[in-house]
Order: structure tokens, then C-alpha cells, then sequence
């Protein structure tokens, strides 16, 4: 691989990847540097998975803008991808005469049709485990769920198809001026690029410091979320949200385009990146999820987990031109709606290089065809599958109905699963309610096989989240040995 | 297209349940029975118990896991009940369609009787909600149990074990004889969850401490878990703040409790009991939906396998000489000092047995039954903990006339710590 490239993307987050798929339509070549060992690693793995209608868009901001511009994106996007975000449609639930003004506004800025403000009874007839004490509701048939982890893939498997290169475990540590490039430092390696995409989320401030470039660090701001069994999904069928705070969008209630219901976030500062779950911070969500549905069944529960939102004081996105580094784009203060709004900052952060230089030229694309899910498909599809491939009778996850198929594919996919958590993200294994007390019994061998290693070097997530020490024979021998 | 088959019996799961159910329905004249079994292997959980103590009260001697099964593996291979191995049921319709699939294609069983052994599962870390990181290496006790039986291999070197469930104690036992150092035993409750003879043989044996009245309270660690913090908890089950301590580690295993795995019951419409989890049954273990039985783990979970194998044997005899229409007499229900009792239906009250977990441990204690709120027998329990099922012969019971609920209650002296 040559390591001078048109541009080079830093960060394969949902940001980094939109970037790519967008920059993919053109005639470039192009590297995107992720430090982990998978994409959507960070902030965009842990959120609350909302494709926010043009109800929840804020005006005179740059996050509103790029909110807007993704909207209308999306669709194009879901063709390319061969995915599709259910539009489940919203509820956002006034509980005081106060709140009501609020959905009024919700209606007037979204402009939607067949959106609507309706009353207790209403709202209770199309959510029947609604707070009843509710004051009205205002229903937007728009709002939809995402998937982060899938998005995100999709979009790296079609930037990788249409000619992007990736490279994994490349931590960024600088840059210096090289003649007319750039020349980009990581920990292992060298790359020379003219234009680069900093698209760092938690850290992107602190790379821009690196560029010499001034902008005030990120505050982060946590949120933590409960997941429950699917057997709750007729909990809701539509996203609940709350009336906002000023510092978030609230704490929701929400189906999950997998069928759970996510519960959550609220909004903690927290000093680095820490992602550890808390009582204090659980109770707080589930305190305020039961203002929208008070028989929440928290028994259900299988599995919390936290995200942090990267946050500039203006709370606003930055996107601006490094003043030391000609030619590099920082993007900064990502946070909520980022995930909606990623497509729209993917075609601004285009335009903003073409402004500086870069040519565009279009080139045709390729789409990306998704891999069947076996869960989602009848039993005539499912018979038709396994006298393809016997690999798809066989139930490796019973709680998530995964088929070895779809595991083995998974390891060998253009943008393979490494670790246990991108196997789980990709094919939904250890995701269910057993969290892997089941599966985690067949993946280490499995995937040591498939990955040509051994089972010592299987890890969860990162370098040293190792899954077990090895086979009990060989850890006693090298400890022998090295006693 | 799907194959379908037509079927006299279907029994779901092939472990000790499935496999005693599948055996007796045969030998009792069921013909043809399907025996459905989603690992490579019958047995079930049996397979990876490779401690002795199983089979002291059915056949006389003291057998490991998979020995245990190999006596009902045997005895299938010689029978005419078709096992099918590597596979998964997926669904069960109220009416009785059993949708299966394996590397073969799908399957549709439709089944004049359905037997369900599907056992039960582990709760785990989430179910718990125990904040913190979400780090490697915690585990639950079974499936660490696997790994380190059938896999062979080691999770890691120090280790500390949530729950002092019998799974807990066992492997706190196997993992001190692989060379691991078991820290702690964190038990929330103050009194122990597993059999007392486990505790004996696996913890006090190999000097590894038992914590009652904590539990873990926060789990830290990025990458692989490097330690948890493990607190006192009051009474009402709050935790006692400044008692918390920081105990290193490479590994948690929890071992906290047992879910009857219910999920295609739910699908077939079958009505479940909010005591055990599992399917409300009467004596012969019928549900309470026509066509369906239920038996071991899937029921509510046993303390002794060889209690399953009985009740599933007679549930498949049952099943072989077609029953009478069914008409229950009884209702069953647990209160005070219980905490759940099988079966929840009585038709006659003459065969078979009740099995009755008490809330917590008790001395010098009676079990009281109840009808119509006059009190109509007492049975001595000199002792008893929850961990160890209560059987009761029900021919024993002087059941009353007329029909309606019983109540069950246990009277006596509460037991704390361990005795």
C-alpha cells in the first residue's frame, strides 16, 4: 500500500465512515486511520440510536443545519447500504401545562404531516403503558431508530467496496508539514496526505491541540441506559421522549431496531473518558423513565451501559480548517444529534474541502448488499438458506437466533469481526438475554479458528481484554518454565 | 418447504428431563417419540458436571455428570426414540406445532403431546444491573464451568465468585485445583444459597473464605476486570456505606441464581407461575394447556437431578398411556416462609410429589396447610434451607373435600449464618 493518499480520514466512528462512504462517490484515494481494532468504538457505539425528525432540528446552529441536510440524505443512503431505519414515529409527552407550550413548538418547527398534539386518551390509546396523568402528547410520524453499530458498518463496507482503505490499530499522534502535505504520525507508521479529516470524537480536541490549533477541550458529558429483554418490546412501539432540558433531549423510552427497549440517558459531567455505570446515575434514569411509563419493567433488564457525549462550551458543532496545518479539517463538539446528523457533516465536510482546493470529480459506485439475518427471515427463506449452506441450521445463540452462517461471515467480511464485541455487534451473539452465558461457551474456539490463532489472543474489546488465559496445560507449562 | 413430521411425543431439550421423559413415553408405548436436542451431545448440563454426587438416591452410587447420563444415553441408543441431535426448536404453536430447524433444513413436528425439558439459564451481570466497567472476564458460573470442563480452559488466576450458588461453590473448587486463587465467596444474603455439603467440601476444604452479607458493588477495569469493590449489606439489603473495599482480581464469576427457560412456552401460550418461572402444573406435571407437560429445570429449578429423573419418568409414562381427561381439584400457593411449590394443580393427590423450596432457613419449623382458611394439616420440619427441596409424598396429604386453593406456609425458628 502506497501512504500518500488524496485524503486521510482519522477516526472510523459513524463521523469518520459517513466521510468516507460520502468521499467514496469521488474520484480520490483515500485512507481512513482507526486506533481501535473495529469501527464505532467510541462515542458512536453508545447513544441512544434515534434518527431525530425535523421536529427535534436546532435552528441558528451548525448542528441544525447539518441535522437538516442529513435528513435528506438518508434515504440515499439506505439504498446504497441495503438498510433501512424503521420510521417508528415519536411521542414527546408534556406531563404540565408548561411542557404543553414546548410541543406546540415542537409542531410548528417540524412542519410535518400528519403530526399532530392529542390528548391523554389518545396518546394512551396508541401507548397504552403512558404516564395516564400526561397533559398531551405531540406525535411525529418521523422520527426513527438506527442502529449505530449498523450504520456505521454499512457505511465502512461501502466506502472499503468503492475503493477506501482502512487500517486499524493506528493511533494518530500528529502532524507535521511536508512541502505541500501533510505528513500524519502514528504510533507505527507514516502516512502523507494533502487534505486530512480529523474525526476524533472524545479526542478531537485534543489532536487539534496537537496541530496547534486552539479551541477549548471537550467536557464530557456521560449518559447511562438500561436495555431490556425483547419480550418487552410492546412496552412502546414509538420513541418516547420527554420534554428537553436545556442541556440534553431528556430521558427516553425506545424500541431498538433489534426489538429491545432502551431506557435513557441522563446527563453527568465526567472527568476522561469514563464509561463505567453507576447506582446513582441508573436511578436517576429510572426515575425519570417512569415519569413517561411508571410500570417500566426494570426486572427485564439485560444489560446497562454508558456513552459520553463530547461537548464544546457553545454546545455546537466546530468544524473549521487547522490555522498551523493547511489542508487539515477539525471536527469538534460532535455530540447529540450527531449520529442523525452524520451524513449532512459527511457532505459539508465535502463541500468544505472542495472550497479549499480539493477536486471532486464523481465516479460511479457500487452498493453495498446486506447479508441476510436469519432472525428476520420466514421459515420457506430459512429452508431455502440451509439447502445452501447447512451452516444455516445451525443455532449458535438461541437467545438471538444467530446460525453459524452468519457468524463465520462475519469473521470473514470485508471488515472482519476481530473481537468478541465486534462479533456481537455485527451478529447480535452474547447481545440477548443470556448474554453469552450460552454462546460464550463455542465463540473462543470458533473464532480461534476462523481467526488462525489461538484462544489466549481472543479478546472482547481492546489489546489486553483477553477472554480467557489459554488451555489449562499450556498456561501450567509456561509457568513452569518460567518459574 | 419445511418437512413435516407427525408425532405422538415431542420432548424439548435432551438433558436428565428430556432424555428420562423421552425413554419412559417409549417404554410406555409412545409411538413415534422425537427427542430434540440443540448440542452436538445429549445430557444437557450433565456433561460438563464431572463432580461426583449425582444419582446417591435413584441408583444407590455416588456418579459424575456425564457417567449419570451415559446410563439414559445408553439406554436411548438401544430404544426406538428418534434423538436429533444439533437441533434447535424456535417455535411451539398452541396447537402444538413443534418448528425445529438443523443443518438438514426446518422441520414441523406436529406433536399429540409436547414434552418441555428445556432446563433453565443463568442470570447474569445485567440482570443484577451491578454498576461499573464492562470489562473481560466476568463470567457465569456454568458457562466458566464449560470452559473449564469441556473446553479445558483456564478463565484466570484470581478470582472472586458472586453468589454462593451451588455452581459457585463448585467451581470455586475446580478452579482452586487448577491452580487459581479464589479470593472470596460474596453471598448477599446472610445465610448460604448452595447445599451445606458444598459448602463443606468445596469451600472450607480448600480455606477459601465465604462473605455473607455483601455483595459486589462496583466492577473496575477497562480492558480484562482488575478488581471489584465488594460492600456489607444491612438487613433490608442496602448497602452499608464506608464498608466498601476494593478486592484485586482477574476474574468474577457470578453464580446468583436460576431462570427456567420459558421462552417458547410463552410463544405456545402456556401459563407460567410468578413463584418458580415456570409452567403451572399439576401432579402428572400436565400444563395448564392441553397437549403440554413439563419437567426438571424447565418446571422450577431442583436441587437434585434425581428428583428430575422421577418426574420426568412418570410425566413420560403419563404421556404414553394417553391420561384421563384432566380436572384439578386444588390450587396451590406458597405463603408465608415458602417460596414456591410444585405442583401449583392438584386432579387427585394421589401419586406423585410436592416439592417446596422455603424462604429462608429454618429450625424446629412446621409446614402448615391451609384450606378455606382453616388450617387442615402440620408437618414437622426439624430443619430446612432454601437450597434443599422439601418432597412431600402427596398421598401423605389428607386432602380435604371440596375444591378451591390450599395454602402453603412454613412456622418456625429462622436460621442466619450457617449451621
Amino acid at each position: 500500500m502506497s501512504r500518500t493518499f488524496d485524503v486521510v480520514i482519522i477516526g472510523g466512528g459513524v463521523v469518520g465512515c459517513a466521510v468516507a462512504w460520502y468521499l467514496a462517490h469521488f474520484d480520490l484515494s483515500i485512507l481512513l486511520l482507526e486506533k481501535e481494532k473495529d469501527v464505532c468504538c467510541g462515542v458512536s457505539k453508545a447513544n441512544t440510536g434515534i434518527l431525530h425528525s425535523r421536529s427535534y432540528w436546532t435552528p441558528s446552529t451548525l448542528k441544525g443545519e447539518l441535522h437538516l441536510r442529513s435528513l435528506a440524505l438518508f434515504a440515499q443512503a439506505e439504498r446504497e447500504l441495503d438498510l433501512c431505519f424503521p420510521r417508528v414515529g415519536a411521542l414527546t409527552v408534556a406531563l404540565t401545562r408548561e411542557e404543553v407550550k414546548f410541543l406546540e413548538m415542537l409542531k410548528k418547527r417540524g412542519r410535518i404531516r400528519g403530526a399532530e398534539i392529542m390528548g391523554p386518551r389518545e396518546a394512551c390509546q396508541m401507548e397504552p403503558f403512558l404516564n395516564p396523568s400526561l397533559r398531551a402528547c405531540y406525535y411525529d410520524p418521523e422520527t426513527g431508530v438506527i442502529s449505530p453499530f449498523a450504520l456505521t458498518l454499512a457505511l465502512a463496507e461501502f466506502a472499503l467496496l468503492n475503493g477506501v482503505n482502512f487500517a486499524f490499530g493506528e493511533e494518530v499522534t500528529g502532524f507535521e508539514k511536508d512541502g505541500n502535505k501533510i505528513k500524519i504520525l502514528s504510533k507505527k507508521n507514516r502516512y502523507w496526505s494533502k487534505w486530512v479529516v480529523n474525526c476524533t470524537g472524545l479526542f478531537s480536541t485534543q489532536l487539534a491541540h496537537r496541530s496547534g490549533d486552539s479551541i477549548p477541550p471537550q467536557r464530557f458529558f456521560r449518559g447511562e441506559y438500561f436495555v431490556l429483554d425483547r419480550e418487552c418490546a410492546a412496552l412502546t412501539r414509538h420513541v418516547l421522549y420527554p420534554v428537553p432540558t436545556e442541556e440534553s433531549k431528556g430521558i427516553l423510552v425506545s424500541p431498538t431496531p433489534e426489538g429491545n427497549i432502551l431506557v435513557g440517558p441522563n446527563f453527568e459531567p465526567v472527568e476522561d473518558e469514563d464509561t463505567a455505570t453507576t447506582f446513582r446515575g441508573l436511578k436517576e434514569v429510572e426515575d425519570g423513565a417512569r415519569k413517561l411509563v411508571p410500570s417500566l419493567p426494570l426486572e427485564k433488564t439485560i444489560t446497562t451501559f454508558s456513552g459520553l457525549r463530547p461537548t464544546l462550551p457553545e454546545r455546537d458543532f466546530r468544524i473549521f480548517f487547522s490555522s498551523s496545518i493547511p489542508g487539515l479539517l477539525h471536527l469538534c463538539g460532535i455530540e447529540s444529534p450527531g449520529l442523525t446528523a452524520s451524513l449532512g457533516i459527511a457532505e459539508y465536510v465535502g463541500e468544505k474541502l472542495e472550497d479549499a482546493g480539493l477536486t471532486l470529480r464523481e465516479k460511479a459506485v457500487v452498493p453495498r448488499a446486506a447479508f441476510p439475518v436469519f432472525r428476520t427471515c420466514d421459515f420457506r427463506e430459512r429452508e431455502r438458506l440451509i439447502a445452501e449452506n447447512p451452516d444455516w441450521g445451525r443455532i449458535i445463540c438461541r437467545c438471538e437466533e444467530v446460525t453459524l452462517a452468519e457468524v463465520k461471515h462475519a469473521l470473514r467480511a470485508s471488515i472482519p469481526a476481530v473481537t468478541l464485541d465486534g462479533l456481537k455487534r455485527r451478529v447480535r451473539v452474547m447481545a440477548g438475554r443470556c448474554q453469552g452465558s450460552f454462546c460464550g461457551m463455542h465463540l473462543p474456539a470458533l473464532m480461534a479458528e476462523e481467526l488462525g490463532c489461538d484462544e489466549k489472543e481472543i479478546v472482547k474489546s481492546t489489546e489486553n481484554a483477553f477472554y480467557v488465559l489459554g488451555k489449562i496445560e499450556k498456561v501450567v507449562k509456561d509457568h513452569a518454565s518460567a518459574c | 418447504m419445511p418437512r413435516r413430521v407427525d408425532a405422538q411425543v415431542v420432548v424439548v431439550g435432551g438433558g436428565p428431563a428430556g432424555m428420562a421423559a423421552a425413554l419412559s413415553a417409549f417404554e410406555s408405548g409412545a409411538y413415534p417419540v422425537f427427542l430434540l436436542e440443540r448440542g452436538k451431545h445429549l445430557g444437557g448440563i450433565l456433561n460438563q458436571c464431572i463432580h461426583p454426587g449425582f444419582g446417591l438416591h435413584l441408583f444407590g452410587e455416588e456418579l459424575t455428570g456425564p457417567e449419570y447420563a451415559e446410563k439414559f444415553i445408553e439406554r436411548l441408543a438401544k430404544s426406538r426414540v428418534e434423538v436429533l441431535l444439533e437441533t434447535t426448536v424456535l417455535e411451539i404453536t398452541a396447537d402444538r406445532v413443534v418448528k425445529a430447524v438443523n443443518a438438514q433444513g426446518v422441520f414441523e413436528f406436529r406433536a399429540q403431546n409436547v414434552i418441555l425439558g428445556m432446563g433453565c439459564r443463568e442470570k447474569t451481570r445485567g440482570m443484577l444491573r451491578i454498576p461499573g466497567h464492562r470489562p473481560a472476564g466476568i463470567f457465569t458460573a456454568g458457562l466458566a464451568q464449560y470452559l473449564v470442563n469441556i473446553e479445558g480452559y483456564l478463565p484466570g488466576k484470581e478470582v472472586v465468585i458472586l453468589g454462593s450458588g451451588d455452581i459457585g461453590l463448585i467451581m470455586a473448587r475446580r478452579l482452586a485445583l487448577e491452580g487459581a486463587c479464589v479470593k472470596a465467596v460474596v453471598e448477599i444474603k446472610d445465610s448460604l444459597s448452595g447445599l451445606l455439603r458444598n459448602y463443606v467440601q468445596c469451600l472450607l476444604d480448600f480455606d477459601i473464605p465465604l462473605l455473607l452479607s455483601h455483595t459486589v458493588t462496583n466492577i473496575v477495569g477497562r480492558e480484562r476486570i482488575e478488581g471489584v469493590v465488594v460492600s456489607k449489606v444491612n438487613g433490608n439489603g442496602e448497602v452499608v456505606s464506608g464498608s466498601e473495599r476494593f478486592m484485586e482480581c482477574d476474574t468474577l464469576l457470578l453464580s446468583v441464581g436460576l431462570i427456567p427457560e420459558n421462552e417458547l412456552s410463552k410463544n405456545a401460550h402456556i401459563p407460567l407461575c410468578p413463584f418458580t418461572g415456570g409452567p403451572l402444573v399439576d401432579e402428572y406435571f400436565s400444563c395448564d394447556r392441553e397437549g403440554f407437560f413439563a419437567c426438571g429445570n424447565v418446571v422450577a429449578v431442583f436441587d437434585l437431578v434425581d428428583y428430575v429423573t422421577v418426574v420426568s419418568e412418570m410425566v413420560g409414562k403419563k404421556v404414553g398411556v394417553s391420561a384421563p381427561k384432566r380436572r384439578v381439584r386444588y390450587f396451590l400457593t406458597p405463603t408465608s416462609g415458602v417460596s414456591q411449590v410444585v405442583p401449583q394443580r392438584i386432579q387427585e393427590g394421589k401419586e406423585g410429589f410436592l416439592f417446596l423450596r422455603s424462604q429462608h432457613g429454618f429450625h424446629d419449623a412446621h409446614l402448615v396447610f391451609s384450606f378455606q382458611e382453616k388450617i387442615f394439616q402440620t408437618m414437622e420440619l426439624p430443619l430446612c434451607y432454601p437450597s434443599e427441596m422439601i418432597k412431600i409424598n402427596l398421598q401423605d396429604i389428607n386432602w380435604p373435600s371440596g375444591e378451591g386453593e390450599i395454602q402453603l406456609s412454613i412456622k418456625g425458628e429462622k436460621i442466619c449464618g450457617i449451621r
